[in-house]
């Protein structure tokens, strides 16, 4: 009996004196430890390990060599460190073969190793494990056999805030399955708040309503999903939750962003691309000013005052294009063919931003896509923007350009090589002025600061859940809403990549039972489990289609009659197929 | 004193189950201590409930109905098996609250707290340890097993006893016991023979049950098979033609939480096995071709293992070995341990493809392995710089 327990323990990876063995151990595997002391292990072990070092004390004085190897042995396997280890054991093996010591420990186990096979034959087939080779089995199992792990996630960081909430702790129980590393922002570290997370969470203190307490809690975090909520209904406290908050932290992260665009010279994928900068006299240089009209009115163009138009350097140092245009259907266009940086092109980024200053008019921004040697073959994609009195940026993501010529393929930023900025006098708004003060819609003053491209993300950077409303006491619903409403319209705002879940009614119950419905624009009636809304959390972490996009989504239901026109769509939460992907995709982005 | 009972109960949980704690304690204890078949320690078991509540009763009444428990709130015992890490996986997957019953040990199981359930001490052959991790669960899942080299009685009869007892006595609402397929067949095997008992024990007991038998694990086959190939040692297999459906644990998981969910399974005997039954020579047969080399293979014919066992039942010393080795009976019967799973499948809805086969485990489990240590490889031929 004892002869076999004890052969238990210097098991499968930790035989170091057995010759088949020695190969595999410089490879990889963990190291010894000293046996555990298990019930009735020990006292045989505890024997069989006094006889050999009670003889080895006799002999000390002759073979003060062999002992110091064998410490030095000990000192190094821990490090396994390879070569180090192979070539003392190598030594040691020699020793070993003329030493009778050595011989009885191998014989016997290769004995016990014998009969721990024999008998396992006899068992039942169940695996025995020590500890100590539970961290490899962990690897292995977690490895890319575990039908969790997500590709990706080993290098993501995300940080939970509302770690505790009732989604909040599946999501992170999720995440740690999936092998993401978690940050979760708790307000005390009380120790009842910490164990409810898992203890390889790294838990960082701050406050959402506190701005200066998120700037550790952001660093080194990829993504954020945001389950946090007023725990009262005190309108003080939830506009410090639900809005300012949301507002803190997508601060905190872009301002996070900015600084590791900063630290890479503005090589990251976060930064900003220049296409134009106006700060000195040069950088006018390639803009051209032209005139045109949409349509030709040779009576009137007799009697109206024309148009000008120049862009030109003053002596304050700004970039200003200013003119007018009396012309019935005239424009005028400012444009420059656009020469970017070797290695870059338009399609990493998303979208251009226009730091600019004037009198408030709106322009139509036009670019020209197609192959650069036939500029013929171009096509023309517009969209209008609209500026403010006094400077401000203006950003207009790629996806809103339309083409002039409607059969034309949406843009392709890759191909864009002009880029105008057109005035022209149609659908202009007064802008907000003292009483009094006369203005002309068609004359126009823009000072340009500079033009930049966004860049592009293909995943989320913020997710966060929100609520439909329903479910909520009528008294406190509206409050509630207002405060949601503005937080989700700080995150769209916040030039991030987002994604707002405005789950049902939220139930304790476990996911993946019954079919969800995605849908825009609050018409859900139905509740939806913690887990299925942290499962959906998770799972928009890494999917593109979840990007920039705000639904809501419940449990599936049978609609009732007269309102069934919409098209809603449903599905089964399952682990196999990832279900996310295509119910978002008919969902409208941006909304 | 009942008060204080309570508090000591919920001191480490949370206080969430006073009314049926209470209330039904002691009647339910009695009816079992009269009912049941195992005497000795559970008599000492009951002795340790009953003299912290013989006054319990009466006062019991007062206290108003605490929070119902939450269905999301399971127990998961032997969560550090092979199994049992898998079901833990699964239930913080599905949502679930964990919370798992292991014993105290000087390396404690820190990867179920890693993924995030919480771990509570107690030790299913010391009967008292019990209530306190009850309080508040529903459900209990127990894929406990004695380890090999401890007495088989302690922990899978003595203390399964006293685990049901006390679930029942507590109001937990439904018990999912693990169990070995075919173990009605085999009364010699002494594991089999108290799982059997168990299952019966459990179908007396008026618990709201499910019962699962199960064949074998694929992933005991990795230590077995897989890793002595790799690493060029010797692999030992017998010649018995006993066939077993092997089953991946993730597999088993995901179906127990089905079954579990399931009320019209409730009180039933499922049996979960793989899509095909393999022998040991086949399954050594298949890690050669996938591991790429050839195992070096010791064949141990039946007849001996058998005859070890008769040697050694013949010695008291010597009975655990020999009890240990009593798998070798079926092993010499002609048992192939699979069942056909259609009925199984259309019953919890699940899709046969679904399941994993042994050679795709395999397959995925190697060509991990081997990229592996290509990698290793390639790492240590840099470190050859140095030196």
């Amino acid at each position: 009996m004892s002869s076999t327990t004890a052969a238990l323990t210097p098991n499968l990876f930790n035989n170091n004196n057995h010759p088949c063995n020695r190969r595999w151990r410089q490879i990889s595997l963990p190291h010894s430890t000293p046996p555990a002391a298990n019930g009735g292990r020990r006292s045989f072990l505890t024997r069989a390990a006094a006889s050999p070092t009670g003889k080895e004390k006799k002999k000390k004085k002759n073979q003060n060599k062999e002992t110091e190897i064998e410490e030095t042995e000990e000192k190094l396997v821990p490090l396994d460190d390879g070569e180090i280890t192979s070539s003392v054991e190598a030594i040691k093996s020699r020793l070993d073969e003329v030493n009778p010591v050595g011989l009885g420990r191998k014989s016997r186990q290769i004995f016990d190793e014998v009969w721990r096979k024999f008998s396992g034959l006899g068992q039942i087939s169940r695996t025995t494990r020590t500890d100590d080779d539970e961290a490899a089995l962990l690897i292995r199992e977690g490895g890319p056999m575990c039908e969790f792990a997500v590709p990706g996630a080993q290098n993501t960081t995300v940080l939970v805030v509302g770690a505790t909430s009732r989604v909040g702790r599946i999501v992170v129980r999720k995440l740690m399955l999936r092998g993401y590393t978690v940050k979760a922002l708790v307000r005390n570290t009380d120790k009842e708040v910490v164990d409810m997370l898992p203890t390889s969470v790294e838990v960082v203190t701050g406050d959402v309503g506190e701005p200066s307490t998120l700037k550790t809690a952001i660093e080194g975090c990829n993504k954020i999903i945001y389950c946090a909520t007023a725990r009262s209904s005190i309108t003080g406290d939830l506009n410090r939750v639900d809005n300012l908050g949301v507002y803190n932290l997508t601060k905190a992260f872009q301002d996070y962003n900015n600084k590791l665009a900063q630290l890479r010279a503005g090589k990251s994928s976060k930064s900003k691309l220049l296409i134009a900068k106006f700060k000195s006299e040069d950088s006018l240089n390639g803009w051209e000013v032209r005139q045109g009209t949409y349509f030709q009115d040779v009576v009137a163009a007799k009697y109206d005052g024309g148009m000008d138009a120049k862009f030109e350097f003053t002596e304050e140092g700004n970039a200003v294009f200013s003119g007018y245009v009396f012309t019935r259907g005239g424009f005028i266009d400012l444009s420059k063919k656009l020469s970017l940086p070797l290695g870059c092109t338009l399609d990493r980024y998303e979208g251009l931003v226009f730091s600019v200053g004037g009198n408030g008019r709106s322009y139509v921004i036009i670019l020209e896509a197609g192959p650069l040697a036939d500029t013929s073959q171009s096509k023309m994609y517009f969209a209008r923007i609209s500026t403010k009195v006094g400077f401000c940026r203006v950003r207009v993501p790629f996806s809103t350009f339309r083409p002039v010529t409607p059969e034309d393929p949406p843009l392709d930023p890759f191909l864009v090589h002009t880029l105008t900025v057109r005035f022209e006098p149609r659908r202009q708004r007064p802008t907000d002025r003292p009483v009094g003060a006369k203005q002309d819609l068609r004359s126009f003053q823009l000072i340009f600061e500079y033009i930049k491209a966004l860049p592009t993300g293909q995943e989320t950077d913020f997710i966060l859940v929100s609520c439909t409303g329903s479910g909520i006491e009528p008294g406190r619903r509206e409050q509630v809403l207002k405060a949601k409403k503005a937080g989700e319209d700080t995150l769209r705002r916040s030039g991030l990549g987002y994604t707002i879940i405005r789950p049902g009614p939220l139930v304790e119950e476990p996911g993946g039972q019954r079919a969800l419905i995605f849908d825009q624009g609050n018409r859900i009636s139905q509740g939806i489990s913690c887990a299925d809304v942290a499962d959906i959390c998770v799972k928009a972490l890494h999917d593109s289609t979840a990007r920039n996009k705000s639904f809501d989504v419940c449990y599936e239901y049978v609609a009732e009659p007269g309102k069934e026109l919409y098209e809603l769509v449903a599905h089964l939460p399952d682990k196999a197929n990832n279900y996310l992907t295509p119910a978002l995709s008919v969902l409208e982005k941006n909304t | 004193m009942a008060c204080t009972f309570h508090a000591r109960l919920s001191a480490p949980l949370k206080p969430n189950l006073y009314s049926q704690t209470s209330l039904c304690w002691r009647r339910a204890l009695i009816a079992d201590a009269i009912a049941s078949t195992c005497s000795t320690t559970q008599g000492r078991g009951n002795a340790a409930i009953l003299t912290c509540n013989a006054q319990a009763a009466p006062a019991a009444v007062n206290l108003a109905p605490g929070t119902p428990v939450r269905p999301t709130s399971i127990l998961v015992v032997g969560a550090t098996g092979t199994l049992g890490r898998q079901v833990v996986r699964r239930a913080l997957d599905e949502g679930y609250d964990v919370r798992c019953l292991v014993r105290a040990r000087p390396a404690p199981a820190d990867f179920l707290r890693d993924w995030g359930a919480t771990v509570v001490n107690a030790d299913l052959s010391k009967p008292e340890t019990i209530p306190a991790t009850l309080v508040g669960i529903h459900t209990v899942i127990d894929c406990a097993t004695g380890r090999p080299e401890e007495p088989i009685k302690t922990v899978d009869w003595e203390g399964k006893v006293a685990l049901i007892q006390c679930a029942k006595a507590m109001g937990i609402q439904k018990y999912v016991f693990f169990s070995i397929h075919n173990c009605d067949k085999h009364p010699e095997v002494p594991l089999m023979e108290i799982k059997y008992c168990t299952e019966k024990f459990l179908r007396d007991s008026g618990l709201n049950h499910v019962t699962i038998r199960l064949c074998g694990f694929m992933q005991g086959l990795i230590g077995q098979y897989a890793v002595p190939i790799l690493e060029e040692k010797s692999v030992w297999g017998t010649d018995a033609p006993t066939r077993i459906a092997y089953m991946d644990t993730q597999d088993i998981a995901r179906l127990t939480f089905i079954a579990l969910r399931n009320e019209n399974i409730n009180g039933k005997l499922l049996t979960f096995a793989g899509p095909r039954a393999w022998t040991t020579q086949e399954v050594i047969t298949l890690c050669e071709r996938l591991a790429g080399q050839d195992a070096n293979v010791t064949t141990v014919p039946v007849s001996i293992l058998r005859f070890t066992r008769q040697l050694t039942r013949l010695f008291e010393w010597t009975s655990d070995v020999a009890d240990r080795l009593a798998f070798s009976e079926v092993l010499s019967s002609d048992t192939v341990f699979s069942v056909p799973m259609s009925d199984t499948y259309t019953l919890l809805g699940v899709d046969p493809k679904e399941v994993s086969s042994l050679e795709k485990y395999l397959q995925d489990y190697f060509a991990n392995i081997l990229k592996k240590l290509k990698d290793l490889k390639a790492q240590s031929k840099q470190s050859d710089i140095y030196f």
